[in-house]
């Protein structure tokens, strides 16, 4: 009686794995962050929407993702029930922590949610407009004090491109990396630096309250919840989102990728995501197939660039 | 008269049977999971908050209350029982507790801990109720050259931590200084000390180096000596209860606590174990017993444990005003916000008074549950002591190494859990106090970006550091603590020479 | 100074030299690193490679003062220290670090349970391990299926707790 018990336990065990479509997504990063939020979110709802049946979570932080994306690119390669999420964050944490494995070793398969990254000031700041700030920093760019995420991220990225295309020597901007958003926060609230850069979700409740002035937004369009104008709309050519994306492993047949991209486009047109985008302030910047290859091609690019032009890849 | 409306109204609903059952679940639940060594607040609130969501916003809101306070709470108690703080805001604690516990006062320890929380917990939550929008002025003052003066303030309080010898302590503060460059340099992206290997880029984990140096390296200590079978920790002797000296020498120190505790948990760079270092620091200063401290003096765990509750309260004046998450706990909790449809920021004490109300009305529920809970229960804890080593200690590492696993299951960070454990138990063969590694680790980085960062927007003029009048009166203070014992050491120099020659024979 | 009590040796204190080669050697280290970090000071003025020049300077003035005190104390008496339980518990930590991965949470940290266990004087592996894995499973139980923390699973977890 007990051998049939633990036969049929194993039995059981064993047969599992092979049950439909299941998925084992990565999160590169420590639970309570953005891509642990997004690798959890698209858990909840593959579940709850019948897209799979079994999702598992997996945590494997460090060294802006490029430790678990090594580790999945070794790991996972040829299963097509494996996933990994990353993001923009990750194009610059590849180029300069000298990442041997890149983008290029996974198979990216779309652009799920993005964010502008938004360029404010605090309500007192005497800087009305983009055009002044820019103007400050002509004249004397060590003068203007940026507040912004870690050095090399997408924060940093964007003040060097704005630099460039303002024809400021990208070099000479005075970037000064906080730990944090609270940090950097504080710090332009209490007009310590002279202005901020960060995720535009971080500065909109400022905005509304009256504390803060945005000047910018770094997207093609304008953002929704402020009226502050694009840096192309400026006259600076500048395009930056912050995006998540995610990717499969390496090494699946044609069509193994595309059974993956049709789970995800479910996904993405389920009434559960919308509903989970809309509880999380999250946008939809959805981007698939060929058009999101030819934009990672294009980001990769643009961004190993500035990224050697301030002088943190060699 | 609005805020006290709200107040009560708050505490109205929170007095109901079945939110009170809430509340005694939350405490309870977050009580058992942070007193696990190795799990500290921040992951035991991350594990906890699911079971929030299933309930309304008022029970929801409570049984969260409960879980963030016990977690704070349940920190202290193997800090003081067994050496092993799970999260650098109880290391002090372990420092003057652990000292009580091997003296067979155990109890005492333990219970000015609590009531210390309780009142630091009371105290600050009332604060948060009227004084945040004041409060939240002055950490907007702060900017990083005041960071940078409070870090060298700090700094000089560890010294309160070396034990007997200046030197050894300072070696042990130099290697967590020299441990806390390995990574990745947050101000320019420099990797430094990582020898490629890409799991080292993000820097030593706090929390693995407190855990490892305390858990790990206490367990090797004590197995090292040798025992038999079936050795209990140490003995129990007098009362658990605190005596009319316990008493009135920990009252002063849960009020200093509180009052240092609470505006640096409310900056948005301080935290509460900056806070309680400092708190031990004022504490060894002006107490009446200075020898005691090293040997089990209470003020040192009363202070401190106040201190860090108090910060704990602190942290949600920049949350609840500015929707700022300043630590990890607060960034947790704002995923308990998220569920009810809400950003906190500056407008929600103005958009949803009965939810801010309500979670303040709830942290006071929780607070005094706490204590109800948690005094009985002393006597309960103190038996851990009784158990068998060998079973006590093989729980202390699966836990131990439980935390650690949990949060990031790579071979590096449990390598790193292993030799930073053995280094541990060397340092504590060889004297050297084990606190200040841990605090050099945290203070390092800290006080190495601020002071970079203040450069970086005075174009490099190091006269920034002393222009405002809030950095140099920190940096005043810093000196005079750091040269006026020195003053009266020279003074009594003759006296220590003496006893030098005597110690040399 | 007052920690150093009377030894028994009459020469110079050696463990303390060997330490204080330790801390020349990582002090020396980090000097090395500071300056071959390239200067990236910016406006700041002091760069990545400032802090790992000043705390390697500190430990090399430290492992200086270390020499010299040692040569003005005598060797201190230490706790006698046994390496049987240390090797046991070492060998315990390293066990579950590597067998983690292939077997499991639960029969990795039974095993650190036993072994910490045998460290500590009890060696009746039949009843430690057992004893162990059940406590481990427990954990994992509570921690990985209630808590969800993600927990590595190995054969006997999907055995218990299904896939």
């Amino acid at each position: 009686m007990k051998h049939t018990l633990w036969g049929a336990a194993l039995c059981f065990a064993l047969a599992t794995p092979a049950l439909a479509t299941d998925y084992m997504i990565m999160a590169p990063a420590a639970p309570g962050g953005g891509w642990d939020s997004t690798a959890r979110t698209m858990q909840e709802v593959m579940q709850a929407e019948g897209i799979a049946g079994n999702v598992q979570v997996q945590n494997v932080p460090g060294a802006g993702g490029t430790v678990g994306l090594a580790q999945f690119a070794s790991t996972a390669a040829g299963d097509p029930a494996q996933l990994i999420v990353g993001g923009y964050v990750m194009v610059g944490a590849i180029l300069t922590n000298a990442s041997p494995v890149s983008l290029a070793d996974v198979t990216p398969i779309a652009r799920l949610t993005g964010e502008a990254v938004g360029i404010a000031v605090s309500a007192s700041s005497p800087i009305q407009n983009i055009g002044e700030l820019v103007e400050m920093m002509k004249a004397d760019p060590g003068s203007v004090s940026w507040a912004g995420g870690s050095a090399g991220g997408v924060d940093h990225i964007t003040v060097g491109l704005l630099a460039k295309a303002a024809g400021v020597d990208p070099t000479k901007i005075n970037y000064v990396a906080f730990s944090g958003g609270g940090e950097a926060l504080a710090a332009i609230l209490g007009n310590q630096v002279t202005v901020g850069i960060s995720g535009v979700g971080e500065f909109l409740p400022q905005v509304e309250a009256g504390t803060m002035r945005m000047l910018a937004v770094s997207t093609a369009d304008k953002w929704p919840g402020t009226d502050a104008p694009t840096l192309m709309e400026s006259g600076y050519d500048v395009n930056v989102q912050n995006w998540r994306m995610i990717a499969a492993a390496p090494g699946l047949s044609d069509e193994q990728k595309a059974a993956v991209a049709a789970d995800v486009d479910k996904l993405v047109n389920s009434a559960g995501w919308k509903a989970a985008l809309e509880t999380k302030g999250w946008a939809n910047t959805y981007l698939a197939g060929a058009d999101f290859d030819a934009q990672l091609a294009k980001e990769i690019e643009a961004t190993t660039a500035i990224l050697k032009d301030v002088g943190l890849v060699k | 008269m609005g805020t006290f409306d709200f107040l009560l109204q708050g505490l109205s609903v929170a007095l109901q049977p079945m939110i009170l059952l809430y509340a005694l679940i939350g405490v309870t639940l977050g009580t058992a999971v942070g007193v696990l060594p190795g799990i500290g607040p921040a992951l035991t609130v991350a594990l906890l908050l699911p079971v929030t969501y299933g309930l309304d916003p008022a029970g929801s809101l409570i049984m969260f209350a409960g879980i963030y306070y016990g977690g704070m709470y349940g920190g202290s108690t193997t800090s003081i029982l067994l050496n092993t703080p799970g999260e650098s805001a109880s290391i002090v604690t372990a420092l003057e507790g652990n000292k009580m516990a091997r003296a067979g006062r155990g109890g005492p320890a333990l219970a000015t801990a609590a009531i210390g929380s309780f009142v630091a917990g009371l105290l600050a939550t009332l604060a948060l109720a009227f004084l945040a929008p004041h409060i939240v002025k002055l950490a907007l003052v702060f900017g990083p050259r005041e960071y940078f003066a409070l870090m060298v303030l700090a700094f000089v309080t560890v010294s309160a931590a070396f034990g007997d010898s200046t030197m050894k302590g300072l070696t042990s503060l130099f290697v967590g200084l020299a441990l806390a460059l390995v990574g990745i340099d947050g101000l320019t992206g420099q990797a430094r000390l990582s020898f490629d290997v890409p799991q080292l880029l993000d820097g030593i984990e706090v929390t693995t180096l407190a855990v490892a140096m305390f858990a790990v390296g206490e367990a090797l200590f004590v197995a090292g000596q040798g025992m038999r079978p079936d050795d209990t920790v140490h003995s129990l002797k007098g009362s658990v209860r605190m005596t009319k000296t316990d008493w009135s020498r920990s009252w002063r120190a849960w009020l200093r606590g509180t009052a240092i505790g609470f505006p640096i948990g409310a900056m948005p760079a301080g935290g509460a174990d900056i806070a309680s270092f400092l708190s031990y620091g004022t504490e060894k200063r002006m107490s009446k017993h200075p020898e005691e401290f090293g040997h089990g003096a209470i003020e040192g765990v009363a202070g401190p444990e106040a201190a860090n509750n108090a910060a704990a309260a602190g942290t949600l004046v920049p949350l609840l005003t500015l929707g700022l998450p300043t630590t990890a706990t607060a960034a947790i909790m704002l995923a308990g916000f998220q569920q009810f449809g809400l950003q906190p920021g500056p407008l929600l004490f103005a958009t949803a008074p009965q939810l801010v109300w309500g979670l303040i009305a709830s942290l006071l529920i929780a607070n005094v549950m706490l204590l109800v809970l948690n005094l009985p229960l002393i006597r309960l804890w103190v038996k851990l002591l009784t158990i068998p080593r060998h079973w006590l200690y093989a729980g202390i590492l699966l836990f131990a190494t439980l935390g650690t696993i949990g949060v990031n299951p790579s071979p590096v960070e449990l390598s790193m859990l292993l030799i930073f454990g053995v280094m541990g138990y060397l340092m504590r063969l060889f004297g050297y106090p084990i606190a200040p590694v841990v605090v050099g680790l945290i203070l390092g980085p800290m006080a190495e970006q601020q002071l970079r960062r203040a450069l970086a927007i005075a174009q490099g003029d190091w006269t920034t550091l002393v222009s405002t009048p809030v950095s140099a009166t920190l940096l005043g203070i810093a000196v005079l603590a750091l040269v006026v014992p020195i003053i009266l050491r020279l003074r009594d120099k003759g006296a220590v020479l003496s006893q030098i020659a005597s110690d040399a024979d | 100074m007052t920690g150093f009590t009377p030894g028994t040796g009459r020469r110079p204190d050696g463990a303390a030299f060997i330490i204080a080669a330790c801390l020349a050697a990582l002090g020396l280290l980090l000097l090395r690193e500071g300056f071959a970090i390239p200067d990236k000071g910016g406006y700041a003025g002091v760069g990545s490679g400032g802090m790992p020049k000043v705390i390697g300077a500190g430990l090399i003035g430290l492992a200086l003062w270390h020499v010299a005190a040692a040569f003005r104390s005598r060797e201190p008496s230490r706790p006698r220290q046994q390496p049987v339980p240390l090797m046991w518990i070492i060998g315990g930590l390293a066990l579950q670090l590597i067998l983690l991965k292939p077997l499991g949470f639960s029969v990795a940290s039974g095993l650190l349970f036993a072994c910490t266990a045998a460290g500590f004087g009890k060696r009746n592996l039949w009843l430690t391990l057992p004893v162990g894995v059940a406590f481990a499973l427990g954990v994992y139980g509570v921690f990985d299926r209630l808590l969800q923390l993600n927990l590595p699973a190995g054969w006997i977890e999907t055995l218990i707790f299904g896939g």
